[in-house]
Parts: structure tokens; C-alpha cells; sequence
């Protein structure tokens, strides 16, 4: 059994990187925000959410599973983004409402204010839609690419392609833009960019804007592949895109890509591992307990993350 | 004799001091008032049970300025070690009575507050909070899945009631009001005892300022640990309680949202003072059980003329609209609505506190000082006189 196939492990890495490409688009909106404001956004698995949301009644608005043909490429383009601009919208009213009044306050605050806008998010959501799963239309044909014994499917493919542009997108803008040197100068130090001209309010929003608008993204990808969408789907994503986050050393970009990526490949293929263990069958949910432990064991031993780019001690 | 009259005036209790043993003797009186049946009783029981857990929780956030969003682990650990020692369809057998398992809990709530805390205490407080996030999830999953000690999704039932030594079982809603209002009392007495104490003068200054507290001795990394295994023990006394009290548990009871309970009593309450959490937890805890009773709904339905009034402009769209306009429901269903939504409101309510009265409905004394006023004018005049240099 442990041996038996090579071919099904590697259906287990290309899963995992699928899930991990997922995970490191939502990790960029909480590195980025931890970069500029030292504070975690406990609000933006719920921001990914409603990007899902918002993909998923644009998909429904144009058929469902009716959509066929070369029309399924708009669709799911116009899907994305509507997510972005949902997530972003919210983004954008969560940073005015709950985040920007507490910047100087004491630093618990802003932590209760995200927790709460994100507990608000999560219930509104499951009350408007009773609580109740909505599904995502098939949409891929199921085939596939065949490389001798492993298959990757279309789908997994297109996740996989859309993860990795958006990704390069973000980085140029946040490399080579004049808001991008604005929000790294803010990054940097807040009060030393505000003096040398750089708008720190803009340059803030400008951050949770485009982290939002991966994560939204991220849902629409995450109702593709999982086709089953609910009001609470955003709180086990966020952490583990938080801990994808701490892994790559937070507040460092590359970092939370690699860091999604590293995390999804542990928590399936470390699951599978440990069940091909003779007389131990672990559920499903047990990735979600790797992930975990994951987290409390980079904590312990390198806080500052594999990367050790920015300070995990104090900030 | 004026040392006299000092200590003869330091015996007699200034009004402050009378407060609390004034409320809690009007709150011993309340069982016997005919009115409140036992399903007020009832309520009045979870009211002090998050009274309770609210104290054990405002030691952690409150005092030491700790986030902790995974309170539910250290409330699963002595309902589940109260379960498992005494319920029948344990897979452990080993039977133990109720009043061993209580200390026990304490003792295990603080060990798991300990494990909990020792990878993540070191850092900063951020982290903390995330772990802990995690953790109030991963017990659940923990107690769905290693059934060979948690029964699985299938639960504990016929859970032992606390004996008392020649009576009876506390089993009567009165008898379990009484019981976790002398819990209640003990823990706030503690509490405050801990406040006031070089302990409580520590953690203050660890959530003020950790790195001046440093500078000032104090070793912060155990004192946090203090806190959060404080905090920890009384959460899982407090489990230990509930699950005697329902009689039967299984994973189903320890979600998320027990945890965002208790951290709302504490916060929406006032943070760090013992009033704020009792008021927190009546109005959070008991205003929404006491919404969904029967009485309340036929007492709303008294004033059923008002959804005439508030719903007259809908019913005013809904008569020219060519599609179905939302209309305002039944009066006798407005106590229930409120209650399903209590979550969401919880959760603004949260941001909203936060934003405009970060001391929380009714503050301790001590904070609102601090937040009203940060330092006295002379100080803080000398303090910018002597240019301290550097700003952070």
C-alpha cells in the first residue's frame, strides 16, 4: 500500500498544490495587510466568501449549468470579476468602518473590531441564505491531460494557470507601480512615508483592495472546484491562509505564495501518509488538524516563518 | 483618638464595598419569587454559567490583555472529562464521582490552557489570538473523531448530577441556580483578589505596554501563562457544570460559537470589571433565551397594532409593486427573529463597542481612568519636556 503506486501520490501533490494555489491567493490579503498595519484581518476569510458569492449569482445570472461552450470562459471570467469587486467593496467598507477609527488605539482593539466584523460577515450570510449550501454549476468538462500513470484535470489546470497569473499580476503591481513603491514605503514605516509625500490612507485602502480582490477570486476558484458554497465556508480557509502566511514569514509576498502552496501539499499529502500507516484511518478533516499542528510547530520553532523575512517576536 | 475614629471608620463598609454582597443577596432572593417558574430559572442558570465563564475569560482579555478566541476548548475539556468519568456509555471505564472530577478539571483546564499557551505565549499577542482560533476548532473535530475516549458525534449521556452529601442530587432549576451562583460569587471573589494583588498589577502593565513591562522586572511570559491557565481552569469548571447540568453532550455543543459568547459578554460587558460581565452575560445570554418564551411571544402579541403602524409603508409598496415587497412579520414572532439574529448583531456590536466605547458598556473604574484620562497634565508636561525622544 505505501508503495503500491507512484502515479496515485502524485494525484496527491497536484491536489494539494490545486488547494495550496487557493490558499496562497487568500494569504496574500492577510500578509499584505499585516505588512502595513501589524494586524491580522481576522474579517478577510469572510471577504473570500463573499467573493464566492458574488461569482456564484453572476454564474447562476448567465444559466448555471446551461452555460456552455466558449461562453463558459466569459462566464467564468465575469464571475472572477464580479468576486473581485465584491471582496474589494467590502474590503474596502470594513477598512473605513472598523480598522481605520482604531489605527492608533490600543492593539487589541482593531483585533476585536476585525473578529467582530468577521463574525457579523459570517452570520449575515448563513442567515440570508438560511444556513443552507448553495452549489456552483459544473462547468469543466471532466476530462483531463494524461502524463502516463497521472492525470491532471482540466479544471485543476485552469487553478492551477489563473493562481499563478494573478499572483504575477500582484507582484508587478506591488513591484513596479509608484502605488506599489507608495505601499512598500508604508510597509517600511508609516510615519517616514507619510513624510516624504506618500498618501498612507490611499496607499492602505490601495492594500486591502487588491488583497481582497485575490481572495474574491480565490472564491470563485474555490466554488469551481469544490462546487459546494455556504456563509461559514471562509473561516477554516482563513486560517490556514493565515498560517500559509506565517509559514512564508508574514508580511513578505513571496512568502505567502510559497507558503499556500507548501501548506496545501502537507496537510493532503501528510493526511494520505499518515493513513497508508497499516490500521490508521484518518478522516478527511484531519488535514485540518496537520494544518493546525503545522502552524503551532512553526510558532514554536521559526516564528519568523521559512523565509524569516520580517519579525515574528514584536513588531 | 483620631486613630480611633480611623480604624472604627475603616470597619464600616463605604457604599462601594456594600454593592455586591446587596446584588448578590437580591439575586439569592430570586428563586423564591413565584413569578420566575423554572424555565426562568433555567435561564438564570446559563446566565450565570456565562457569568462564570465570562470572569474566567475577562482574567485572560480583560486583565492581561490576552486575546484568546478558542475559549470552547478549555469549556470542552471539563465537560468532557465530567462526561467521560461518569457517563455510562464511556468507552473509559472508569467511574469516578462528581465532586473528584471538579478539581480534577480545574487542575487538566489550566495543564491544556499551559500547552495551549507555552508555543505561542512567547509572542505576540496577534498570534495568539489565531492559534487559539484554530484550536476552538480543531477540538471539535478532535471529539467527532477519537472515539474510542469522546464516544464520537454520538456523545455522553446520563451525565452524573452533583450529590450532596446527606440530601439529595442537585437536580431542581433552583438548586443549579444557587449552585453556579455560589460559583459565580467564588470566582468573582477570586478574581478581584487577583486584580488587586502583585499579579494583577502585572499583567496591567503587560497589556499596557509589554516591553516597558519587561523593562520594569516583570517576567511576561509567565504572567501571560498565569492568565491564560487561569483563564483556562475556571472555562473548564465552568464545562464540567454545564455538562452536568444538560445531562448529555456530545461535539455538536462546542462550536464557535460558545466561544464568541463569552468573549462578547467580556467585551460588549466592559472589559475588565466583574458588573460589566454580569450585565454582559444577562442581556447576551439571557435576553435572547427569554425572547424565544411563550410568555414573551403573547406579550408581544399585545402589541400587535404596532406592526400595523411599521409595516403599513411596506404594505403601501406591496399594494402598487407588481412583484411580493417584504412585509414586517407577525408581532408575536419578533422575539424569536431577534434571537435567531443574535449573532450578527453580537458581531457589530463587537466592531461598534470597539469603535465608539472601547471600555465597553459598564467599564471597570480603573480603565475608563486610563482611557479618559492617559496621564495626568503635569506628567505627560514633563514627560514632553524631557523630550524621551523617539516615537514608535
Amino acid at each position: 500500500m505505501f508503495l503500491a503506486s507512484t502515479g496515485f501520490w502524485i494525484d496527491q501533490l497536484v491536489n494539494g498544490l490545486t488547494v495550496g494555489s487557493m490558499y496562497a491567493l487568500i494569504a496574500l490579503g492577510y500578509t499584505m495587510v499585516y505588512g502595513v498595519l501589524k494586524m491580522i484581518n481576522f474579517a478577510h476569510g469572510e471577504v473570500f466568501m463573499l467573493g464566492s458569492y458574488a461569482g456564484f449569482g453572476v454564474l447562476v445570472a448567465l444559466g448555471g449549468e446551461e452555460i456552455s461552450g466558449p461562453m463558459v470562459a466569459v462566464a467564468i471570467l465575469l464571475a472572477m470579476l464580479a468576486a473581485a469587486l465584491a471582496s474589494s467593496g467590502a474590503s474596502v467598507v470594513l477598512e473605513r468602518v472598523a480598522y481605520r477609527p482604531l489605527r492608533n488605539a490600543p492593539r487589541l482593539a482593531p483585533l476585536i473590531s476585525a473578529i467582530g466584523a468577521s463574525i457579523f460577515l459570517q452570520f449575515l450570510v448563513l442567515d440570508v441564505t438560511s444556513a443552507k449550501a448553495s452549489f456552483y454549476p459544473r462547468l469543466f468538462p471532466s476530462g483531463g491531460l494524461e502524463f502516463g500513470e497521472v492525470r491532471v484535470t482540466y479544471l485543476q489546470l485552469f487553478l492551477l494557470l489563473s493562481s499563478i497569473l494573478m499572483m504575477l499580476f500582484l507582484y508587478t503591481v506591488v513591484q513596479r507601480t509608484a502605488m506599489g513603491r507608495a505601499i512598500r514605503a508604508v510597509a517600511e514605516n508609516r510615519t517616514n512615508a507619510a513624510l516624504m509625500g506618500v498618501d498612507v490612507d490611499r496607499a492602505i485602502v490601495t492594500v486591502f483592495v487588491l488583497g481582497a480582490a485575490m481572495a474574491g477570486v480565490a472564491g470563485v476558484l474555490w466554488g469551481l472546484f469544490f462546487l459546494q458554497i455556504r456563509g461559514s465556508m471562509g473561516f477554516l480557509p482563513g486560517i490556514k491562509a493565515f498560517t500559509a502566511a506565517v509559514l512564508g514569514g508574514i508580511g513578505s509576498i513571496p512568502g505567502a505564495m510559497v507558503g499556500g502552496y507548501f501548506l496545501g501539499l502537507t496537510e493532503t499529502i501528510g493526511r494520505e501518509a499518515l493513513s497508508a500507516i497499516p490500521g490508521v484511518d484518518l478522516p478527511n478533516e484531519w488535514r485540518d488538524v496537520i494544518a493546525f499542528s503545522l502552524l503551532v510547530l512553526v510558532l514554536l520553532f521559526r516564528p519568523t516563518g521559512i523565509f524569516g523575512e520580517l519579525v515574528g517576536r514584536r513588531a | 483618638m483620631r486613630e480611633l475614629l480611623g480604624a472604627v471608620r475603616a470597619r464600616v463598609p463605604s457604599r462601594g464595598q456594600l454593592t455586591g454582597p446587596l446584588l448578590v443577596g437580591v439575586f439569592a432572593a430570586v428563586p423564591l419569587i413565584p413569578f420566575f417558574t423554572d424555565s426562568w430559572l433555567r435561564v438564570f442558570f446559563l446566565v450565570g454559567l456565562y457569568v462564570v465563564l465570562g470572569l474566567g475569560l475577562n482574567i485572560v482579555v480583560g486583565f492581561a490583555g490576552l486575546l484568546d478566541l478558542g475559549y470552547v476548548a478549555f469549556f470542552a475539556t471539563g465537560a468532557y472529562l465530567l462526561g467521560i468519568l461518569t457517563s455510562p456509555q464511556s468507552p473509559i471505564d472508569l467511574h469516578l464521582g462528581f465532586w473528584y472530577v471538579l478539581p480534577l478539571a480545574l487542575v487538566l483546564g489550566a495543564l491544556v490552557g499551559l500547552l495551549l499557551g507555552l508555543p505561542v505565549l512567547p509572542l505576540r499577542g496577534d498570534y495568539l489570538a489565531i492559534v487559539t482560533l484554530g484550536f476552538g476548532e480543531i477540538i471539535r473535530i478532535l471529539l467527532v473523531n477519537m472515539r474510542d475516549i469522546t464516544n464520537g458525534s454520538q456523545g455522553l449521556a446520563a451525565i452524573e448530577k452533583p450529590p450532596v452529601p446527606g440530601w439529595q442530587e442537585i437536580d431542581e432549576p433552583w438548586q443549579w441556580y444557587y449552585f453556579v451562583l455560589l460559583l459565580a460569587v467564588v470566582v468573582a471573589f477570586i478574581s478581584a483578589r487577583l486584580r488587586d494583588a502583585r499579579i494583577g498589577r502585572a499583567w496591567e502593565a503587560i497589556r499596557e505596554d509589554e516591553d516597558v513591562a519587561a523593562a520594569m522586572g516583570i517576567n511576561t511570559v509567565k504572567y501571560k501563562l498565569l492568565a491564560f491557565a487561569t483563564g483556562a481552569a475556571i472555562g473548564s469548571v465552568g464545562g464540567v457544570l454545564f455538562a452536568s447540568f444538560i445531562g448529555f453532550i456530545n461535539p455538536t455543543s462546542f462550536t464557535l460559537q460558545v466561544s464568541i459568547n463569552v468573549l462578547a459578554v467580556v467585551i460588549i460587558g466592559g472589559m475588565g470589571s466583574t458588573w460589566g460581565v454580569v450585565l454582559g452575560a444577562f442581556i447576551l445570554i439571557g435576553v435572547p433565551e427569554l425572547l424565544q418564551f411563550r410568555e414573551t411571544a403573547d406579550a408581544l402579541e399585545r402589541i400587535g397594532w404596532l406592526r400595523g403602524i411599521v409595516n403599513a409603508p411596506f404594505a403601501a409598496i406591496d399594494a402598487v409593486a407588481p412583484f411580493d415587497v417584504w412585509q414586517v412579520p407577525e408581532a408575536s414572532e419578533w422575539g424569536r427573529l431577534v434571537a435567531d439574529k443574535r449573532f450578527i448583531l453580537y458581531g457589530a456590536l463587537l466592531v461598534a463597542v470597539m469603535v465608539l466605547r472601547p471600555t465597553g458598556i459598564f467599564p471597570s473604574r480603573r480603565r475608563k481612568l486610563e482611557f479618559e484620562h492617559p496621564l495626568p497634565a503635569e506628567t505627560a508636561e514633563a514627560l514632553a519636556a524631557g523630550g524621551g525622544g523617539g516615537s514608535s
